[in-house]
Formats: C-alpha cells, sequence, structure tokens
C-alpha cells in the first residue's frame, strides 16, 4: 500500500482545488468508526493469517501444542507444487471468463430494459429481483437438481428436443463442470450489474440520443460513441467487483463439488484454501495460500485501480 | 432523472419486448422450479419425469417445516443480525464517504486502496482467528459478535458505493440553505439526505443479502442450536441426518421461506432500488 | 490485539485453574455439585425420545441440566477444531464419526476414561469401534452407536435374469453381472448393481473380502497399503463390477442411491415404448435406514409414501468367500468427554447414563447398534435386523490412523476410486495413491 502513497497519488493525478484548505480533524474524526470496526473484525484475524502463514500450524497446534516458527516454508511448499499453479490457471481463466461474461450479459440485458415498454421492463426487472434475493443455499440446492444426471429438468428438456441427455452426467468432465458452474454464477451475478447499468443508461438524456439518431448515427455508432462512455464508471466498478467476487467463489463450487464431482481437477482457489485448512488441517499451509490469494487479487486489479483512483481524486 | 415517455414505434421494439420476457421467464425459471417443488410431495420429486406445474399438490411441506417450530427463532436471530449490520453499516460508510468525498487529507488514498483491498482477502482461511477473537471477547454466541465481522465485511464495498453519491449534492446548496437561515443540521436533514437516498437504498440493499446469505462466519460463531440464523437452519433441512433420506419437498419449501424476507424487503425499496442502483458511481 | 488476547488468555487460565481447585471436578468426581453440561450429538439420527430420555434421566441423577445441541454432519469438523479448545465454549461430551475420532483422539482433544472402561462395558463394546478411540492404550472415545450396510434388491429382476441371492462374494459378482448383461426390463444404463465410482465407503468391502487392508501400521507408523497383493486383487475385482455391472456415474459416492431402486413414473423408452419405471438398479448397498424410501408407491392419509413390498424388494448381508459375511464398512459413531470440558464429573455422569442397559436397549429399539453386544438382540429379529447384525458381525473399520480424518477430507480416496471405476491400471493407481497418502496417515 506504501506504493501509491498520497504523495505519489498526487503526482499521478492532480489535486483538485481543496475544498477545506486548512488542515481539518473533520475527516480523521469521521474514519474513526469506520477504522474501529475494521481493526476490531479484521486486525487480529489478518495478523494471525501473517503470522500462522510463517508457521507449522496443524490441528495438534491449535489443541495447545506449541507451533513450528519455519519462516518461508509454507510459502516455498506452496509454490513448489505444481497442483497449486494448476489451481491458480484454473482460477483466473475461470474468473476473467465468468466476469466478462457477467458484465457483457448485464449490458446487453440494461440495454434491453432501457429499449423496451413498461410492461416488459417491469416483469424482466421482477425476474431478475426474484434471482437476486434466492438465498445461495437455496439457489444452490435448485440448480444441482436442475443438472442432475438421472432425474434433472434440463437433462429432460434437452431429451425431449431430441438430443439423447438420458443420465448424462454434468458434474463428470471438469469442463463440463465449469460449464455448470458458470451458468450458476453468472445466472446469480447478472441481475447486480444490470441493475446497475441500466441505473447509468436511465441518466442519459434522451434529447442527445435523438440527436444523435437525426444526425444519422446508426445504433451501434450511438452504443459506442454516447452510452458506452457515459456508463464507463459503472461499469469500471462493477467489472472490478466481479472479479474480486469470482477469483475467490467458494459456495458455488464447494456445493457443486459435493454433489459428486471429481474434487481435484475441478478445486479454484477457494475450494483449495478449504481443502487444505478445514479439510487437511494445515492451517498455516491455508493461511499462506490465503495470503497469495490477496497478493494475486491485488496484482489482478492493480491498474485498474490505479485508473480509478485517478478519476476518483 | 425520471424516465420519459416514448411514443415511437420502433419496427425493432415489439421483437425487444418478445426477448425481454424470454429473458424475464429462463431468469425466473430457478426461482419458480423452487416454488414448485415446495409444494408437491417427494415421491414426485425423486422421479425422473418432472412435473412441471404444482397441481394436486398441498401445503403439506410447508406445514412440516413449521412444525419443527424453529423457522421463528432463526428468523428473529437473521433479523437481528441483518438490521443491526444494515444500520451500523450504513452509517458508519455515510460517515468514512463524507470525509473521502468532501475533505482531501493525508492519509486519503491510502485509506481508499486499503478499504479497496480489504474486500480480496479470502475469507476461508479466517475461521479460526474469527472464532478466537470472538471468544477471547466474550462475544460467541450472540447478535452482537457475528454484526461486528459483518459490518467490517460490508462496510468496504457500501463506503465505495456511498462516496459518489455524496459527491454528487453540491456542498453550495447546503450553505444556500444555511443562509436562509437554518441550522447546519437542519439543512443536511432537509436538502442533503433526501438527495443521498437512493444511494443508501442501494447499499442497503446490498448489505441486507450479505448479511442474510452469510454462512461460514455463522456457522463458527454461533455454535448454539438457539442462535442459529437461516441459512443455518436451512442447511440443517439439506443435511437432515445421516440415517434419513432428505425430504426434497421440505428444503425447498424451508428455500422459499428463507427467501421471502428478502422479497418484501426488495418490494419495500424497489421503487428507490432501481433509480438508486450506483447512480452514486457514475457521478463519482 | 495479539497482546490484548493473551491477556484474556491468560485470565481465562488462571479462572479455570481457580475453579478447578475450587470445585475439584478432577480429583474427586463423585463429589461434584450438580453441573450443567452440554451435549454435542451428531446429525439427527438419535431420535427425540432417546434425547429426552437422557435429559430426565442426567437430571434425575446429578440435578444438573443437560443440554443437547444438534451438529450437522458436513459442518461438525469445523466446529469440532474450534470450539473443542476453548474452555469457555466447549461441549462437555462429544459424539464423532467412527472415522473422525483418531485424528481428534491423536491431538489430545478427549480426557482419558480407561478408568471407566471396565464400568462402561469393557470387554462387550465393539472392538474396532474401542480401537479408533485409543491412544497408546489409553482409552478415550468409545462407540456410541453403529450401522453396517447391506444389499438391497429386486426380487422380480433377479428372477428374470435368472438368478439366485449369493452366498459367497463371487457369486454376487457373477449374479449382478448377469442381470446387467440381460437387463430384463430392457432399460437404458441399467446397473446390476448400482455403485457410484467416488463410493469407496462401500468399495473398500471388496477390499477386505479379499483380504487386503486400506493401511498398516507399524511401530506408530503408518503406511498405506492399497497397492498390496490382495487389495489390488480386490479392487480388480471391483473394476470389474464398475466395467460390466454399474451404470453410476462415476463421480457419485453414497448418497441417495435407493432411488434407483424404486418404480415410479412413465419412461419413454427409445423406441418410444413407454414403461412406468425410473427404476435403474437391481441392487444397492445402502445402510438399514434405506428402507424407508424403497417400495412402491402408496396413498396413505392423502400423501405419496414409498411402502415396502416383500413380493418385490429384499435384503441380504454381502457375502464373503470363506462362509462369512463379507467384511463390510461399519458405519457409526464414537462418544468421548472434551478435555477442555470444566464439567468432568457431570460428563462422566453421562457417559453412564449412555452406557447403562435402558440406553442401550433403547438404541437397539430404534434400528441403531448398540454399543454393547449385550444389547445387540433389542434391534429385533425382522429382516432388516437380521441383515444388519449379520452383516455387521464381520465388520471392519478405517484405519485408527492420526491422520485418517484428513484423508477423508482431502478427497483423495473419492479420486482413487474414480480413477478405478473409469478403468485406469488398478496396480499404477494404486502405488500412486499409497505414496500420496501414506504422508497423510501419518499426520505429516
Amino acid at each position: 500500500m506504501t506504493v501509491l502513497s498520497p504523495t505519489r497519488q498526487q503526482a499521478v493525478a492532480p489535486e483538485p482545488e481543496p475544498r477545506h484548505r486548512r488542515p481539518s480533524p473533520a475527516p480523521y474524526l469521521l474514519l474513526v468508526p469506520t477504522i474501529a470496526i475494521l481493526l476490531l473484525a479484521l486486525g487480529y484475524p489478518l495478523a494471525w493469517q501473517f503470522w500462522t502463514s510463517a508457521q507449522k500450524f496443524g490441528l495438534a497446534q491449535q489443541f495447545g501444542r506449541p507451533p513450528q516458527f519455519v519462516g518461508m516454508a509454507n510459502y516455498v511448499q506452496l509454490f513448489t507444487d505444481p497442483q497449486t499453479w494448476a489451481v491458480v490457471g484454473r482460477s483466473i481463466a475461470f474468473c476473467l471468463v465468468n466476469a466478462a461474461i457477467t458484465v457483457v450479459l448485464g449490458v446487453l440485458i440494461a440495454l434491453l430494459m432501457n429499449a423496451v415498454g413498461t410492461l416488459p421492463r417491469l416483469t424482466l426487472q421482477v425476474a431478475m429481483l426474484l434471482a437476486w434475493a434466492m438465498p445461495v443455499i437455496a439457489s444452490m440446492t435448485v440448480w444441482i437438481w436442475l443438472f442432475d444426471w438421472h432425474r434433472g429438468v434440463i437433462n429432460w428438456l434437452l431429451t425431449a428436443a431430441g438430443l439423447d441427455f438420458t443420465n448424462h452426467n454434468w458434474l463428470e468432465q471438469p469442463l463440463s463442470f465449469y460449464f455448470v458452474a458458470t451458468v450458476i454464477v453468472v445466472w446469480m451475478s447478472v441481475p447486480f450489474v444490470a441493475f446497475s447499468v441500466y441505473a447509468g443508461l436511465t441518466q442519459i438524456s434522451e434529447e442527445v440520443m435523438e440527436a444523435a439518431a437525426l444526425d444519422g448515427a446508426s445504433p451501434r455508432q450511438r452504443f459506442f460513441a454516447i452510452v458506452l462512455p457515459m456508463i464507463r464508471p459503472v461499469l469500471m466498478i462493477v467489472a472490478l467487483l466481479q472479479v474480486i467476487w469470482d477469483l475467490r467463489v467458494f459456495a458455488q463450487i464447494k456445493m457443486l463439488q459435493d454433489a459428486g464431482a471429481p474434487t481435484a481437477s475441478t478445486d479454484l482457489l477457494g475450494t483449495y484454501i478449504y481443502r487444505l485448512g478445514v479439510g487437511a488441517s494445515d492451517f498455516g499451509m491455508a493461511s499462506a495460500l490465503s495470503i497469495f490469494v490477496l497478493v494475486l487479487t491485488v496484482a489482478l486489479s492493480f491498474f485498474y485501480v490505479l485508473h480509478l483512483m485517478k478519476e476518483d481524486a | 432523472m425520471t424516465r420519459t415517455h416514448r411514443r415511437r414505434i420502433r419496427p425493432g421494439r415489439l421483437v425487444a419486448s418478445v426477448i425481454a420476457i424470454l429473458v424475464a421467464l429462463a431468469w425466473v425459471f430457478p426461482v419458480y422450479w423452487m416454488l414448485n417443488s415446495s409444494l408437491l410431495p417427494n415421491t414426485v420429486l425423486t422421479s425422473t419425469t418432472p412435473r412441471f406445474w404444482p397441481w394436486g399438490g398441498s401445503l403439506d411441506n410447508f406445514a412440516a417445516v413449521f412444525a419443527e417450530g424453529t423457522f421463528w427463532p432463526a428468523l428473529g436471530m437473521s433479523l437481528a443480525i441483518t438490521l443491526t449490520t444494515v444500520a451500523f453499516c450504513l452509517l458508519f460508510a455515510f460517515l468514512a464517504a463524507l470525509a473521502i468525498s468532501r475533505f482531501r487529507f493525508r492519509g486519503r488514498a491510502s485509506f481508499v486502496l486499503a478499504v479497496l483491498f480489504i474486500q480480496m482477502l479470502p475469507a476461508e482461511g479466517l475461521f479460526i482467528a474469527q472464532y478466537k477473537l470472538m471468544s477471547s471477547l466474550n462475544l460467541l454466541n450472540s447478535v452482537v459478535g457475528v454484526s461486528i465481522l459483518y459490518i467490517a465485511a460490508v462496510v468496504p464495498f457500501t463506503i465505495w458505493m456511498l462516496r459518489g453519491f455524496v459527491a454528487g449534492v453540491p456542498m453550495e446548496l447546503e450553505e444556500a440553505a444555511m443562509v436562509d437561515g437554518l441550522s447546519r443540521t437542519q439543512a443536511f436533514f432537509r436538502i442533503t439526505f433526501p438527495l443521498l437516498a437512493p444511494g443508501l437504498v442501494a447499499s442497503g440493499v446490498y448489505a441486507f443479502l450479505q448479511a442474510w446469505n452469510e454462512f461460514t462466519v455463522a456457522l463458527v460463531i454461533l455454535q448454539k442450536e438457539e442462535y442459529r440464523t437461516l441459512p443455518l437452519w436451512l442447511r440443517g433441512f439439506v443435511q437432515a441426518s445421516a440415517s434419513r433420506a432428505t425430504d426434497w419437498g421440505q428444503v425447498m419449501a424451508a428455500s422459499t421461506l428463507v427467501a421471502v424476507p428478502v422479497i418484501i424487503f426488495f418490494l419495500i425499496v424497489q421503487g428507490r432500488l432501481t433509480s438508486g442502483l450506483v447512480a452514486g458511481a457514475v457521478k463519482g | 490485539m495479539k497482546k490484548m488476547l493473551s491477556v484474556v488468555a491468560l485470565a481465562t487460565a488462571s479462572a479455570l485453574a481457580l475453579g478447578g481447585c475450587a470445585s475439584g471436578t478432577t480429583s474427586s468426581p463423585s463429589a461434584s455439585a450438580a453441573q450443567n453440561i452440554t451435549l454435542w450429538l451428531a446429525g439427527g439420527d438419535t431420535p427425540d425420545t432417546l434425547r429426552d430420555y437422557l435429559k430426565t434421566t442426567y437430571n434425575a441423577k446429578t440435578g444438573g441440566t443437560l443440554t443437547i445441541e444438534e451438529q450437522s454432519w458436513g459442518d461438525l469438523v469445523t466446529k469440532l477444531t474450534t470450539a473443542l479448545p476453548d474452555a469457555n465454549n466447549t461441549p462437555d461430551v462429544v459424539e464423532v464419526g467412527n472415522t473422525q475420532s483418531p485424528t481428534f483422539t491423536n491431538v489430545g482433544a478427549f480426557s482419558d476414561i480407561s478408568d471407566m472402561y471396565s464400568e462402561l462395558g469393557g470387554d462387550k463394546l465393539l472392538p474396532s469401534f474401542v480401537e479408533v478411540g485409543k491412544v497408546d492404550g489409553k482409552n478415550y472415545t468409545l462407540p456410541y452407536y453403529f450401522g453396517s450396510r447391506y444389499m438391497f434388491y429386486r426380487k422380480d429382476i433377479w428372477k428374470a435374469a435368472g438368478v439366485e441371492v449369493p452366498t459367497t462374494l463371487d457369486a454376487f459378482n457373477a449374479a449382478v453381472k448377469t442381470i446387467t448383461e440381460k437387463n430384463p426390463k430392457k432399460i437404458k444404463d441399467f446397473s446390476g448393481f448400482f455403485l457410484g465410482g467416488q463410493d469407496w465407503r462401500n468399495g473398500i468391502s471388496w477390499i477386505f473380502a479379499n483380504g487386503g487392508d486400506l493401511a498398516t501400521v507399524d511401530n506408530g507408523t503408518w503406511t498405506s497399503t492399497l497397492s498390496s497383493e490382495n487389495s489390488v486383487k480386490g479392487l480388480t475385482q471391483l473394476q470389474e463390477l464398475y466395467q460390466s455391472a454399474s451404470h453410476a456415474p462415476k463421480t457419485m459416492t453414497d448418497q441417495s442411491v435407493y432411488l434407483y431402486l424404486n418404480d415410479s413414473d412413465v419412461l419413454t423408452g427409445s423406441d418410444n415404448s413407454k414403461t412406468k419405471t425410473s427404476l435403474a438398479a437391481a441392487t444397492v448397498m445402502a445402510p438399514g435406514w434405506a428402507h424407508w424410501s424403497i417400495g412402491d408407491l402408496a396413498k396413505k392419509d392423502g400423501k405419496e409414501v414409498r411402502e415396502w413390498n416383500d413380493a418385490t424388494f429384499g435384503v441380504f448381508a454381502l457375502p464373503g468367500n470363506d462362509g462369512k459375511p463379507a467384511p463390510v464398512f461399519a458405519g457409526g459413531s464414537n462418544i468421548g468427554i472434551s478435555a477442555a470440558s470444566k464439567n468432568q464429573a457431570g460428563a462422566r455422569e453421562l457417559l453412564k447414563i449412555i452406557f447403562s442397559p435402558e440406553y442401550q436397549q433403547m438404541l437397539g429399539k430404534n434400528g441403531l447398534g448398540p454399543a454393547n453386544s449385550d444389547y445387540t438382540s433389542s434391534l429385533g429379529d425382522d429382516q432388516f435386523a437380521k441383515a444388519l447384525i449379520e452383516s455387521a458381525s464381520n465388520s471392519r473399520l478405517t484405519p485408527a490412523a492420526p491422520g485418517w480424518a484428513t484423508v477423508e477430507a482431502s478427497g483423495k480416496l473419492e479420486e482413487f476410486f474414480q480413477k478405478v471405476a473409469e478403468g485406469g491400471d488398478v496396480a499404477t493407481l494404486a502405488k500412486q495413491y499409497d505414496d500420496i497418502l501414506t504422508p497423510m496417515l501419518n499426520g505429516k
């Protein structure tokens, strides 16, 4: 975090006219509750995680045996294990694909909301809200059911449509497993993106669009010349959030694996941390991996964040 | 900001409407499937031919779920935790958003970055430390303990969201009102606050959903049965027992019950939701 | 924060020590005042009547209150990991899965109850379960109940395929293969014996039945023995079954297999013929309680339920090749006292109630195999009880290695069995997974 100290930040983005010229204690007072709760809730767990990642810490240590300090040994073991890199690679791919599909679909649906009359728009919005409101455990149960090999609706429909999908097991092959996971994750995440972008779209003035149309701009040109720049700030933020969320996707993958899948070849970072920690009781390794994931997310989003900061200042 | 009514009839309009309805149907299907299944008996649900309509179904599954007698306490627990989280989260985030959008001060950029990066920490490895922390503070099995962890988890994103809204309300408006004889507090509540409402609603919805659906922290911190939240309660139905078959009809009925309060909450705030959601970010 | 925690920990520790001295719980159990204790039960297996019995009896005997908390199996390890070491919040008595017991006993999570062993039943207690609760000859956990798996089969299909209920394992292997080949009802992907590819809990029976073992211990060091000659022999037989008798998904575990034994609805065949069935298997291996979910569709009080029909359905214990039943995996759980508990005296009283003749018989009457062999007869003498008792008589447990819970949680066994089911070379795979499992078994 020192990389982006205030001075550096000023160098990157010219400081706008400050509203309060003299240093005032007000902003610091306003930040006190937030900083206090973050320190209270995350301070110790974060410190514990850093400290534990440098220790041999298993179940015996949790039950009181003194842990052994091993320095970087956990990290070395982690990075020399090809399995780690396989998981990292899969997670990055899964995250980028899912975030991209989610954002594109979200934008398309928002455009659709903007293009249709009140009734279809409300129908679409209610459907999105209902999907968004479903508790994760509930929606996962339903989805696993829909994709069930023997009595799933999806196989039934595909078979009824003339394709032979009787007893097709969707979770057996990793690629097919990720396809199912993507369908579910995208289904869950699109409503948020669609509503955010739609909110942005409603702020584009009708007159500008009509003037552009009169000037002979095609819908495509209008989208790229007017709409996209207007909704860019929203897109930036939702895309960043999708990347962050999809990189550490856990519940969906874990529950799909529990429904019967080859676990080792379908693990992503979230489930891998879980397997090392809760599963193998190797809390030192699990902590090391967690910290690596933090670093990885920061790295993945670094330029993006820099850009956001520039616009923010 | 309200939508102007368009009277023009575009050729593509009908096609777009049809597509919109189809997308809506596709999206709502799993929700429908949950409802449909909650009305059907388990024997029907375990057959290979799906039954698409709940004809001949009953509310038996719901009756059975309620008969357990555990729904209401869990609902109470979930509501207490979720509302506490939403209230404090909005308050803290609003103050912080005020600080970073109205003031330029030393450490501001670091704070904004820290807030962003905190969201990137994976939660799966933290549970032992969270348990130890709450145990040492004597806050296990309490609304306060879980709420503290939830607020800390949700507040960073909420700050991001509110920041844009606060920046969007010009200081000059407030100052003008004060010239007209209002006190600073009055000016704030009469002028600024109404303009912030959509942003607060959008952030509130986010905080609500996060707290309502959270599972892992609740599992570790709320160890006693009488303090279970709804996700833990629902999990109890899915994993009914090692020696009894899971009753899927009941699971679906229980899932529906967990979703209903969220839907009610959405209906209450929906008007403001669509207009307010991330509109702040646009202004940012 | 760290500092604050250690201060708190110190304070707690001294409070603990003081408390210990004052009430003298550890030194003289009988002199204790009424203690309010908590019992964690795993899953909903213990019926309500038994829970009520424990509560009232505990209260009558000690004057204290017993609180029972139910923990779901899937989250049990997470909760034990956090709560058991925490003296202020630990449950006092805990039920753990028999295969999870070694991991927790080895790290000192449970109190030594060797002195009560004879009083609680001694040699009458299920030996294999007692073994997984032992470290260095001392008893830390004892059996709570057992339940073995046996075979559920469709009499009509077996008859149509012209095969008899087998009396040896070889005959069983051949019979289910024949059924699959003949497929009397001409159902797509029909399984003579339905066995999920990842279902190692049922699959290991074939390793055991051929004299193989999952792991052996020598001087406290565990070695995974999937690649021993007998294990490979069993695994090869199993692979043959996977390839020629079962069309269950290769990623399936042992969940809900009973579904595939039922007739339920109209199914359209490839030639557009309609058969009234969703039947997918002629035989499944499942715990005894599955019989509540197997049967004909019937209306009862206006609800559709499954009703067992002796004409169509039957049960038998998987036979071995030596005249005895095959050694199948013994399901069930152990019970122990948390070492961190401040209510050792009360906890010991509760154990006495659990191992009393009354409670042991109540377990049996509810279909749970009682820990004490004197009360096995309380299970009754219907076909299910008979099959349970018969299959349990020769049942086996997973190794009592300190790292066994790690092995289970790692998902490596599921992975290995899936690869065997998919037709990989058994000897090579076994060797490969032995190398992975051996360090895990020793808790490294």
